[in-house]
């Protein structure tokens, strides 16, 4: 050993006598993952930081990916994911020794924008995932005027890609599709395009006082062709479940969560976390996510995944 | 005998500095009329007035008159590129055209306007006979006239402005790049031209102004200080200035 | 005077080092898009690379690595953007260097060059906002992401290139040229046209290239600007993904050593030998016709 380690260890042995010695003890977490949470995952962490002296939270990017990874190799205390954990990730955590655990920290709603002239009101999932695959090709097939569609989508780097994908979709994106450098671009080319339909975050259509702005027009979303079709633009359809493109914002952890870690996650989907939710333009937890929550955070045997 | 060329009070500046002095000087119509004069005199900016060169540099500033069979070639409204047609010139360095030496040939006669292939290749020939070029280039017409040694590019360009026929040739020490045999084949071409054609050289080879030459001025710092036959001015000078200069004391 | 035998030696080796240095950089870049790109080829045939115009490797099923359409798609607007800005850059560098005062061409000179300041990033957004509708309503389409628009703005790019090398190339023709060609009773025009451009061709060439070079290159731009659909485009009124495009979207989520990954390396090396055949091409042309013309 070292002089260098020895010192090291020394002063170690000293902080932490120290620090029992008043009775504290910190507690270091680490939360790498989606970059669509990072800096909401920051806010929490430094709100919850503020409340309690004991526990210290490095929150870095990276993208959901990039967090699973980290959970699997025992990199990190929670892994951010936009997207639920694939079935191969689970099975090589397993074969890690790690048992992924989810929370839901939020709900991300997905809206559909066109043109405002264009005289859709609604469409069916089944007619989105039909646009989008390139099945239905002229807006007069959906009622509207006889006029090619103008797809506009994300890239294939970006989460909201491969969730409305692989949850709307359901197959290959046409290859008519645009993909758009980020959400602004597509909302942007929309404003300018009659034919234009395009996906984006919700967050981007509202402000802070939930009103509707940047020039384009939001469709209402029916689960099929005979149901209701709701706007994501209300929080009561978001908060009910009856808004069908949804998407849970994960946070996955190695078992059961405990001790200061099941603290800060507890705080999470408190009140006061769920609010900082709503303010970085997300939307809280839905109830049909309560119980599962729950059962991860209080029962003795959670289950690996959610759905 | 009315001048086919002749320059009256002929005043030059670049810029603020006076370059030529109110030159007057008389070319007779088939002629050889030979400038000489210490370096940095004015010879080659006489020379280049003659056809208009100095329009090229916003610099120059031209004030009197060069008549062309009467015709002052500085009048108002007078279309330069005919003057130019008119008044060829051969430069002290040799400028060939980046193309090869047919295209060079042919340059001055395309855009004059003429295209029949036949007729170019026949006055190609032709030229470049008369400037004693054709035995050394007649299998690389296609070649580029950048290829050729520094003398055969002179002989090109002299070729070169003989082909559009003008009818005055002014050429500025058009041998200094040469050997003697070259030399004195453009001399001898010189004599040949001077049948058809009215031709002004600027020369530092006295030898050569007195082979060549009908009538030879002598300038100094932008003036004609004498304007003789050349043997009278060789044999015989009127003027103290000139009679030091041909001795050899000084320029 | 050992001293001075010293310094010649140390200042050769000096610039064999810097000049080595970068043909070194040169090749390793090379070599390293060639090793990681060809291992791409033991999951792709070179068939389905070159040949199928599918590229969609984090595909819903089975992923597929075809590059015609993408390789198109730069072909297509790097053509148009030359198509534009060789015209326009040779007849703005003629103009700065043969008929423009000296107080217009200190005036545009650097306005000039101010173009290539302008981020990528800048350019995409006018593309989107401005450029695109424009386009979008002059030629009665739904929306302007389009090659052309890519094509209009890489040509604005690399304007400030081809103008600037062009220029130098054109000011450079000796006097004397033009002197010839005047007392030939050539006008202006002919000179310009017949002896002062074609004794500039190589230096124009070389702008040209350069510019081009700027055109297949750049990614911001046209990532934002065509569209980027992956459908193999059938005209200038097509949205288009290129090649440059493909690979800064993909390789930012692509995990190492995937098939995916490789494949993107071997996008990169044929980007790479494009610009390399091109460049020796435009050599190879303007070495030839440097005297012909
Ligand atoms: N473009 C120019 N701008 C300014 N001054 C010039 C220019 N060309 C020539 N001069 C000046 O004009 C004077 C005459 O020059 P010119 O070339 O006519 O001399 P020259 O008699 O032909 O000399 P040489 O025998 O050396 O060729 C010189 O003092 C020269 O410095
Ligand atoms: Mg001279």
């Amino acid at each position: 050993m070292s002089k260098y380690t020895h010192f090291i260890l020394i002063s170690w042995a000293i902080f932490a006598f120290s620090c029992n010695s008043n009775h504290r003890h910190v507690e270091n977490l680490m939360i790498k993952g989606s970059d669509t949470e990072v800096n909401l995952a920051l806010t929490l962490a430094e709100t919850y930081m503020a409340t309690d002296p004991n526990i210290s939270i490095a929150v870095t990017g990276g993208g959901s990916g990039a967090g699973i990874a980290a959970l699997i190799n025992g990199k990190t205390s929670i892994a951010n994911a936009s997207r639920p954990m694939k079935a191969e990730e689970i099975d090589l955590a397993h074969l890690q020794g790690v048992n992924p655990v989810a929370t839901v920290l939020g709900m991300d709603a997905i809206a559909i924008v066109v043109h405002p002239q264009c005289p859709i009101q609604n469409l069916s999932l089944q007619q989105l995932g039909a646009i989008y695959r390139g099945d239905i090709q002229n807006w007069k097939d959906l009622g509207g005027a006889d006029e090619a569609i103008s797809l506009y989508g994300r890239q294939s780097n970006s989460g909201t890609f491969v969730y409305f994908r692989d949850s709307i979709v359901r197959a290959e994106y046409s290859t008519q599709v645009k993909q758009m450098n980020g959400t602004a671009q597509i909302v942007e080319a929309i404003k300018h395009d009659v034919q234009g339909i395009g996906y984006v975050g919700i967050g981007y259509i509202l402000d802070k006082n939930g009103a509707q702005s940047k020039g384009v027009k939001v469709l209402a979303i029916s689960r099929s062709a005979q149901s209701t079709a709701y706007m994501p633009t209300e929080l009561k359809n978001i908060d009910s479940g009856l808004y069908p493109i949804v998407r849970p914002l994960f946070q996955y952890t190695n078992g059961k969560p405990t001790g200061r870690l099941q603290l800060y996650l507890k705080y999470c989907l408190s009140p006061e976390g769920q609010a900082l939710v709503k303010q970085n333009g997300y939307f809280p937890v839905s109830e049909i996510y309560w119980q599962q929550n729950e059962q991860a955070l209080n029962r003795k045997h959670a289950k690996a995944t959610l759905h | 005998m009315k001048p086919k060329l002749a320059v009256r009070n002929l005043h030059l500046h670049y810029g603020t500095k006076e370059v030529l002095k109110g030159i007057d000087l008389d070319v007779p119509e088939n002629n050889i009329v030979a400038l000489i004069g210490p370096s940095g005199c004015g010879k080659s900016t006489l020379l280049r007035a003659m056809n208009r060169m100095h329009d090229l540099n916003p610099e120059a500033k031209v004030k009197g008159k060069i008549l062309l069979d009467d015709d002052d070639i500085y009048a108002p409204g007078k279309d330069v590129v005919a003057v130019r047609r008119k008044i060829g010139m051969v430069f002290q360095k040799p400028n060939p055209f980046p193309k090869s030496i047919f295209d060079n040939i042919a340059y001055g006669l395309k855009i004059a306007g003429e295209n029949n292939k036949q007729k170019l290749h026949a006055i190609v020939e032709r030229t470049l006979r008369s400037s004693y070029l054709w035995e050394e280039v007649k299998d690389d017409l296609d070649k580029s006239a950048l290829s050729l040694s520094g003398g055969q590019q002179q002989r090109l360009c002299i070729a070169r402005a003989v082909a559009v026929e003008p009818e005055v040739l002014l050429m500025d020490e058009p041998c200094s790049a040469l050997d003697p045999i070259s030399t004195a084949r453009i001399e001898e071409l010189m004599l040949e031209l001077k049948k058809q054609y009215t031709i002004v050289i600027v020369t530092h080879n006295m030898q050569q102004a007195q082979r060549v030459a009908d009538l030879t001025a002598f300038m100094y710092f932008g003036e004609v200080i004498e304007f003789a036959p050349t043997r009278q001015l060789f044999d015989a000078p009127q003027m103290e200035l000139t009679a030091n200069y041909l001795s050899g004391n000084f320029g | 005077m050992q001293k001075r035998h010293f310094i010649d030696i140390a200042i050769k080796w000096l610039f064999f080092g810097a000049a080595a240095t970068s043909v070194m950089v040169l090749l390793g870049i090379f070599g390293m898009l060639l090793f990681n790109g060809v291992k791409a080829f033991a999951h792709i045939s070179l068939a389905e690379f070159f040949f199928s115009s599918n590229w969609n490797p984090s595909a819903y099923g089975k992923p597929s690595y075809g590059i015609l359409a993408m390789l198109t798609s730069t072909f297509l607007v790097t053509l148009g953007a030359m198509l534009l800005a060789v015209p326009l850059g040779v007849g703005a560098a003629t103009y700065l260097a043969q008929v423009a005062t000296e107080k217009t061409r200190l005036i545009l000179k650097p306005v000039i060059e101010l173009l290539a300041a302008i981020p990528s990033v800048v350019v995409g957004f006018i593309g989107i906002v401005m450029v695109g509708p424009f386009i979008a309503r002059v030629f009665g389409l739904s929306n302007g992401l389009t090659a052309l628009n890519g094509a209009i703005l890489l040509a604005v790019m690399s304007l400030p290139t081809i103008i600037t090398v062009a220029e130098d190339a054109i000011r450079s023709v000796p006097n004397s040229f033009k002197e010839a060609s005047y007392s030939l009773g050539a006008n202006q025009w002919t000179t310009l046209i017949k002896v002062v451009l074609p004794a500039a061709y190589s230096g124009i060439i070389a702008a040209i290239i350069l510019g081009m070079g700027r055109a297949i290159g750049e990614t911001m731009t046209v990532l934002m600007a065509t569209g980027n659909a992956l459908a193999m485009p059938r005209g200038f009124f097509d949205p288009v993904r290129t090649m440059t495009a493909t690979i800064a979207i993909e390789l930012g989520e692509v995990p190492y050593g995937t098939t995916h990954y490789y494949s993107l390396f071997a996008v990169g090396a044929l980007l790479f030998l494009i610009s390399l055949v091109v460049n020796l091409l435009a050599e190879n042309l303007a070495g030839r016709y440097r005297y012909k013309l």
